[in-house]
């Protein structure tokens, strides 16, 4: 199939169907980033319409969850950013809700996974969330995130060790 | 010999080359440390990914759907206008695939063939034409000239966003119009004006629509971008909004 035939209807609205059945890992993949459902809508539907004004720059040889996956990351960045510009002033008490990693390492209460993962660094966070939650290869990892694989592995790395003990370390 | 825990990571992951994966195989076997630790990196993978399976069960939202298919199908989030009875075909696609937006360029030639009826609040004009830039005016560049981001009202006509000092010298002012067709902008000091750089319909669904969302906390991408562009030191906190307000919104020593 080439970049001529994505033009066809039929094709795009194949490709569509195709993002219809990725919308619920889009969405958990969004929550990851974003750790707010409201949020991770709201990127995966500005996501979607991005997606959708340049089917064209999609390869079909090209996994279309890595594509999408990117798509949505991007969106996010750039909704940070203009968030962060725009809300710096106002932001300032939920910033605050994510100190005290360290004191929570300490304590013997048993973290959800979910829990544990939004409390690593973004960098790792994101790493894990496409790793290890959507069971991308880490060749389509680190293209979605932009990154050499060594600079993945690291982070996935650094990120699994966290994990380990937040969620209460040498269980096994 | 000892495995790196990387490797035993990538290992567990199964993105080992074939010529890698056999010496770890040997390496473990003999290693029971080594066991523990891949048993640890299996059980950590297995545990997350088990912990996140649920999510994918979930409902997903109409309007996720629909901005997929490009069709309105039922949309959940109407605006009070809304008629219950509406044909679905009457109600336009949500998908904002090309929101409009007006570079400063061809701002005055638009607003002049146009009228942009949402620019004029209480039957004062928000923008004029001057020497063919858009300039701020009345309620708009008293907003611009003096409201500080950080002690606005909140039902005040215009809102601020952020203030920053652009690469071209002069400081610049986002700003965002509440109201129904929700807009927003970016204006730059130039003397004595607010010049308009930037008009979107910021985060409602453009012009002439009866249908609106709420306008969320997003800034429009194309305002966002047009921002990261110009600014050349992070925005101004609110002591620098109050120090550059004191001082005219001009670089200038005076």
């Amino acid at each position: 199939m080439n970049v001529q035939a994505m033009n066809t209807s039929e094709t795009s609205q194949n490709v569509r169907e195709q993002i219809v059945a990725l919308l619920p890992r889009l969405r958990r993949f969004a929550r990851n980033l974003t750790r707010n459902h409201h949020d991770a809508d709201d990127v995966v539907q500005l996501a979607v319409e991005r997606a959708l004004t340049r089917l064209e720059q999609w390869h079909s040889d090209a996994r279309l969850d890595s594509w999408m996956f990117k798509i949505v990351r991007n969106a996010w960045i750039d909704e940070v950013r203009a968030r962060g510009r725009r809300d710096r002033i106002f932001l300032t008490a939920e910033a605050g809700d994510h100190i005290g990693v360290d004191s929570m390492a300490h304590e013997t209460v048993m973290l959800s996974v979910q829990a544990a993962m939004a409390r690593l660094p973004e960098e790792q966070r994101e790493a894990i969330g496409l790793v290890l939650v959507e069971g991308l290869p880490y060749r389509e990892a680190a293209e979605v995130l932009d990154i050499p694989i060594g600079t993945l592995t690291s982070r996935l790395a650094r990120g699994r060790e966290a994990l380990q003990t937040l969620l209460g370390g040498e269980e096994t | 010999m000892s495995i790196p825990d990387e490797t035993l990571m990538a290992y567990a992951d199964g993105e080992l080359d074939p010529v890698t994966r056999d010496a770890v195989e040997s390496a473990i076997r003999e290693d029971p440390q080594m066991q523990q630790r891949l048993a640890q990196h299996r059980a950590l993978r297995q545990r997350v990914q088990s912990a996140y399976a649920a999510e994918l069960d979930e409902d997903v939202p109409q309007r996720l759907l629909n901005a997929v298919r490009g069709t309105a199908g039922t949309p959940e989030v109407v605006g009070p206008a809304r008629q219950s009875g509406a044909e679905p075909t009457a109600v336009r696609p949500r998908t904002r695939q090309r929101r409009w937006v007006i570079p400063v360029s061809m701002a005055a030639s638009v607003i002049a063939g146009v009228g942009l009826g949402f620019f004029i609040r209480g039957g004062t004009p928000l923008v004029q034409s001057a020497e063919g830039a858009l300039v701020a005016h009345g309620p708009l560049a008293n907003a611009l000239s003096n409201q500080l981001a950080a002690d606005q009202a909140s039902d005040s006509a215009v809102r601020m966003g952020v203030s920053f000092l652009a690469k071209s010298g002069d400081y610049c002012r986002t700003f965002t119009l509440p109201g129904a067709a929700a807009s927003a902008g970016l204006a730059c000091r130039r003397g004595k004006d607010w010049q308009i750089q930037l008009l979107t319909p910021g985060t409602g669904g453009g012009g002439g629509e009866s249908g609106y969302r709420t306008a969320g906390s997003a800034m429009p991408e194309a305002l966002a971008k047009s921002v990261e562009e110009q600014m050349a030191a992070e925005p101004l906190d609110q002591a620098g909004e109050r120090a550059a307000r004191a001082n005219g919104w001009t670089t200038v020593e005076r």
